[in-house]
């Protein structure tokens, strides 16, 4: 059947499905390892980013701002961040990294960031010769790209700042896309099964902190300097997500010639499966029979559920374009119908992504509509206007009023999820990511038959 | 009599948001009318209430006179002249604290 | 010395004017806070932006407007789903947001046209809306856009729309207050007096300041429609874009946040006479002030005691068991700043709390005088305080609860102690008799909860079993 892609006519925005490049580049900055990324801007700039991670994993994660005031937009605030830095350093005795990411205002000024960190290496040597600090300069103009791109930039700007050739240290490098801790805890233990020994950027099992007896933990990023500097001599890099850490890929392929295999984020049976044979072409380790068994079980409770519950469900899914592709074709694994997919940013990539074409192929009986440089009121017209009907919403919490205000059931997935409790902690990634996500799509059919005593008496029993 | 002035003082700063307008001439007009009402109703003289900006000060004198007959026994005890002296204290002290010597930077500045 | 350097600021020795303990027979003549000033870089402070001063604090609170934000994305993004201000329209402005979503083409070209295509398409996407507040950010003041022409423009094409424009970038102010500022003039100079509101009471007023969070402006609203006065205007909770256009009619001004909306209550007073009545609108003590002044304002003495008679029956016997359980308990509120001193003496004389530590984001020097007035000796006042201050705090008060926002109460809870959202609520409103129950529950069940007991074992070291049948915490 049909699959028109195509961008949204409006110009302006009416309720963003995505923010801005410095959110992203936060994001990955927060998950390194005694690390306090500096934003350049004014303080909004970190202050809601802040309280947006806060509204997602209730955890703080420790951002610094330069205090952008109106002087600055006459003079500039190099000198601002220059202060920040040094405060930073002064007050903060176990920070190794700081990230300097730029604003739309600050690049509107044109403040030097380069140019400041190259004068500053000089300096700090000189200044805290106990102290090693590595400054990386990240620019992600705000009128740039979305928040996608922004940890694009930054997931780069880490590499080729920080990647240092070195003895061959055996190890992959994973570069998985935005994810939440429990997906990376899910991947992680899917390498330490096949014995594997890798670098994850970024390792953020730690924002899922504990209340500890001693009062001492606090939440940060696991992935070290260290960490990122060996990258440059590592086996491969497999990639898993196209707009969201590819160009670090083909970065550390291209300078120090780490062999690169992107993939598809592992969400669903089969893209895991491609992702764990991946991984295990590269490094020539078989994939244990406890794997085997994982999968079996996810095939298992997909297969309680697919054909009699989710079967024919039409599905909008919105958010970052990786996820969305991704989702859609788990989707299709479990016999529900996408047809209609929404990406927040505008890259004319999208269009043209060889995933759109797979996805229509497995779209027999019914017709798929894509939109680009999306909002949400694209979604809320489509329902409104009844040009769509839908059986589910797959998407972050910004769009929680299109499912409330017309009754659709919708699971909540991606980034933010402020709106349901502690959904970071569970993967949509790999086997158990699919369990949880059907499991969770079930469950959301379930109530809502209930609510509307829509057959409800189905469940009487199963 | 220092006594007395310090213990309105004390109420007034702890409970009194009038004395607390944006500028410096806001607060001294309240601290006048509000505090020239309150001594006023004390001695049960009548208050000039005709226009909406006195029926504001003559709200707030009320509420401060009520309190002060009640947690200020002696009050009760004053003659007019009294409590004219009194206030007068109570304003200067009042002036002296929001207004002349306040180290509020924003106090003198001639917009809102 | 009680202007105090923390250790935490030994190489930003600018921060001691900062931060005061008050040592008896202390006043405000002698040490107040330096506030409302630039804020030193890196230190992790917790001030936001002017934008968002002005729009997610007042602007956005307006029940019937299109926020149009002209700016990149993530301005739009950011001061939406962050707030906890409900209206009675199905919550239109907590539901939508429109952003010129401004691109590198339009900083090298101009957004004008951006911003006009973005107005129509806003009012056709909202047919039933004919209003809209149309903010500035960073990236539209630097490439110096005329926004207001192009509303101008809008506006003489289609009658029936108003547009408010409000040009306060992020960068224009040290912290969110300079935006409540800008909008406040703003508004008063370009839109008050221009609507002529329905009179239905002999009593009017103008409710000021105040932004419904969690609902919190029902509850005076009932206060005062039991005294037979009408609110010509809520400045902004749960208002119409019309109702704020006509506060010129109101005779009087009741003002609960000075520091937001302090100005536009000055601007009427000065322009149209109409007199200032501050309140303090959490706490039963400062309620009943509260409504008699206003009672007696309007010669309704009568009404104000039979509310206040009615609240107190209602309630007072629960405030009453709250007050006992809540004997001693160590306070800390580090909000904006003035729940700074609505709240201090409020918890202390009707809950028994201390309230040991306050921190402002964005007061100014007034907002110290008062609450260095009300606060208690040997309590700390922070002006714009930082997270290394905050756990200084913490190590020398050993607070029991702090009332703050969700971020930095994430951090506390690492070390054992429960937060309540100062600013949004746990589960409000918090305002009047009724509200303050509330606001105690939340304090009693966020210390008495058992998981800090829990929290505190190490089962390394040998935690004791509970006998069978006793209570397992």
């Amino acid at each position: 059947m049909t699959c028109t892609v195509k961008e949204k006519e409006r110009v302006g925005v009416i309720n963003p499905m995505f923010t801005c490049q410095p959110a992203g580049a936060q994001y990955a900055a927060i998950g390194v390892k005694d690390c306090i990324p500096l934003v350049h801007g004014g303080q909004g700039c970190s202050m809601f980013v802040r309280l947006l991670f806060a509204q997602h994993f209730k955890e703080n994660f420790d951002i610094a701002s330069s205090s952008l005031h109106e002087d600055a937009a006459v003079f500039g605030a190099i000198k601002r961040a220059e202060e920040s830095i040094h405060t930073l350093i002064q007050r903060y005795p176990h920070v190794r990294v700081i990230p300097i990411i730029t604003t739309c205002s600050t690049e509107v000024i044109g403040d030097d960031i380069d140019g400041l960190l190259l004068k500053l290496n000089r300096q700090l040597k000189e200044r805290y010769p106990e102290r090693e600090i590595f400054l990386v300069p990240i620019h992600s103009p705000s009128f740039v790209g979305s928040h996608m791109s922004g940890y694009n930039v930054a997931i780069k700007a880490f590499v080729s700042t920080l990647a240092k050739k070195g003895d061959p240290n055996g190890k992959l490098n994973l570069i998985t896309g935005w994810s939440n801790p429990g997906d990376i805890k899910e991947l992680k233990h899917y390498l330490r099964e096949m014995e594997v020994d890798a670098t994850v950027l970024f390792d953020n099992e730690g924002f899922d902190a504990p209340i500890m007896p001693d009062k001492k933990s606090f939440t940060q990023g696991n992935t070290t300097v260290e960490d990122i500097q060996g990258m440059a001599n590592a086996v491969a890099t497999i990639s898993t997500a196209k707009y969201e850490g590819y160009s670090s890929g083909e970065f550390l392929r291209e300078r120090f010639s780490v062999p690169h295999h992107p993939c598809n984020p592992p969400i669903g049976i089969q893209a895991t499966d491609d992702f764990l044979n991946t991984v295990s072409e590269i490094t020539g380790k078989p994939i244990p029979e406890s794997l085997v068994r994982e999968r079996g079980q996810a095939i298992d409770a997909l297969a309680d559920l697919a054909h009699m519950f989710l079967a024919d469900k039409r599905v909008a899914i919105y958010g970052s374009a990786d996820q969305v592709f991704a989702l859609a074709k788990f989707c299709q694994e479990v016999e529900m119908h996408p047809v209609l997919l929404l990406m927040g940013d505008e890259s004319s990539l999208y269009a043209t992504d060889p995933r759109v074409k797979e996805l229509q192929d497995n779209a027999t009986t019914y017709d798929m509509e894509i939109i680009t440089g999306s909002d949400l009121f694209e979604l809320e017209r489509r329902v409104r206007d009844k040009e769509v009907e839908l059986d589910l919403i797959l998407g972050h919490s910004k769009g929680r009023w299109v499912a409330i205000d017309n009754q659709i059931p919708m699971v909540r997935v991606g980034f933010p999820t402020f709106d349901r409790a502690g959904l970071y902690r569970y993967p949509i990634q790999g086997y158990a990511g699919a369990i949880w996500l059907g499991e969770a799509i079930a469950n959301a059919i379930f109530t809502d038959m209930e609510y509307k005593k829509n057959k409800e008496w189905l469940l009487n029993v199963w | 009599m220092n006594e007395q002035i310090e213990e309105l003082v004390t109420y007034i700063q702890e409970r009194c948001l009038w004395q607390f307008h944006s500028r410096s001439w806001d607060r001294e007009e309240n601290i006048e009318a509000i505090l020239t009402k309150t001594g006023e109703i004390l001695v049960e003289l009548p208050s000039v209430v005709e226009t909406d900006a006195e029926k504001c000060w003559f709200a707030d004198a009320r509420i401060l006179a009520a309190t002060f007959k009640q947690q200020y026994p002696w009050i009760k005890s004053l003659n007019a002249e009294a409590i004219k002296v009194l206030f007068d204290g109570v304003k200067a002290r009042m002036r002296e604290i929001t207004v002349e010597k306040s180290r509020n930077e924003e106090l003198h500045q001639p917009n809102y | 010395m009680p202007m105090t350097l923390f250790q935490c600021d030994t190489v930003i020795p600018e921060r001691e004017k900062h931060c005061y303990i008050k040592a008896p027979g202390e006043d405000t003549t002698q040490y107040l806070p330096s506030a409302n000033i630039a804020t030193i870089p890196g230190t992790l402070s917790e001030r936001g932006c002017s934008f968002c001063g002005a729009k997610l604090v007042i602007g956005g609170v307006i029940k019937d407007a299109i926020q149009l934000i002209h700016g990149p994305i993530g301005c739009a993004y950011d001061t939406w789903h962050t707030k906890r201000y409900p209206s009675d329209n199905d919550n239109f402005q907590l539901k939508y947001v429109m952003s010129t979503n401004i691109k590198e083409k339009n900083v090298v070209f101009g957004a004008e046209k951006q911003l006009r295509q973005s107005i129509k398409e806003s009012f056709d996407a909202c047919p039933h809306i004919k209003r809209m507040i149309i903010y500035t950010t960073c990236t539209t003041a630097l490439i110096g856009d005329d926004p207001k022409a192009v509303a101008e423009e809008y506006m003489e094409a289609h009658p029936d729309v108003d547009i408010f424009v409000v040009q306060c970038p992020g960068f224009a102010g040290v912290s969110q207050s300079k935006g409540h500022h800008v909008l406040n003039i703003a508004w008063f100079h370009e839109k008050v007096g221009q609507v002529e509101p329905k009179i239905t009471s002999k009593y009017t007023i103008n409710y000021i300041g105040d932004y419904n969070i969690q609902n919190d402006a029902l509850i005076f609203n009932n206060y005062f429609t039991r005294m037979g006065i009408q609110i010509i205007a809520h400045f902004t909770a749960n208002a119409t874009y019309d109702e704020c256009r006509s506060m010129h009619r109101a005779q009087l001004s009741v003002v609960n946040c000075a520091r937001s909306a302090g100005y536009i209550a000055n601007e009427l007073k000065k322009k149209y006479g109409i007199p200032r009545l501050d309140m303090d609108s959490w706490g039963p003590s400062y309620t009943a002030d509260g409504l008699r002044k206003v009672g007696s304002f309007f010669g309704l003495e009568k009404e104000a005691e039979k509310v206040i008679e009615e609240e107190e029956a209602k309630w007072r016997a629960k405030i009453e068991w709250y007050k006992e359980q809540l004997q001693g308990t160590k306070m800390c509120i580090w909000t904006g700043g003035p729940r700074l001193w609505h709240w201090t003496h409020a918890v202390e004389d009707e809950l028994g709390i201390t309230v040991v530590a306050m921190s402002s984001k964005f007061g100014h020097q007034e907002d110290f005088e008062k609450v260095i007035a009300r606060g208690q000796t040997g309590s700390i006042y922070i002006d714009d305080g930082n997270e290394l201050e905050f756990f200084e705090v913490i190590d020398m008060m050993k607070p029991d609860i702090i009332f703050t926002g969700p971020r930095v109460g994430d951090l506390v809870k690492k070390v054992h102690i429960p937060y309540i959202n100062g600013h949004a609520y746990h589960n409000g409103p918090y305002q009047g008799y009724e509200g303050f129950v509330n606001l105690a529950r939340d304090i009693y069940n966020a210390t008495h909860s058992p998981l800090w007991k829990l929290a505190a074992k190490d089962i390394r070291k040998g935690v004791k079993k509970e006998a069978q049948g006793e209570a397992t915490v």
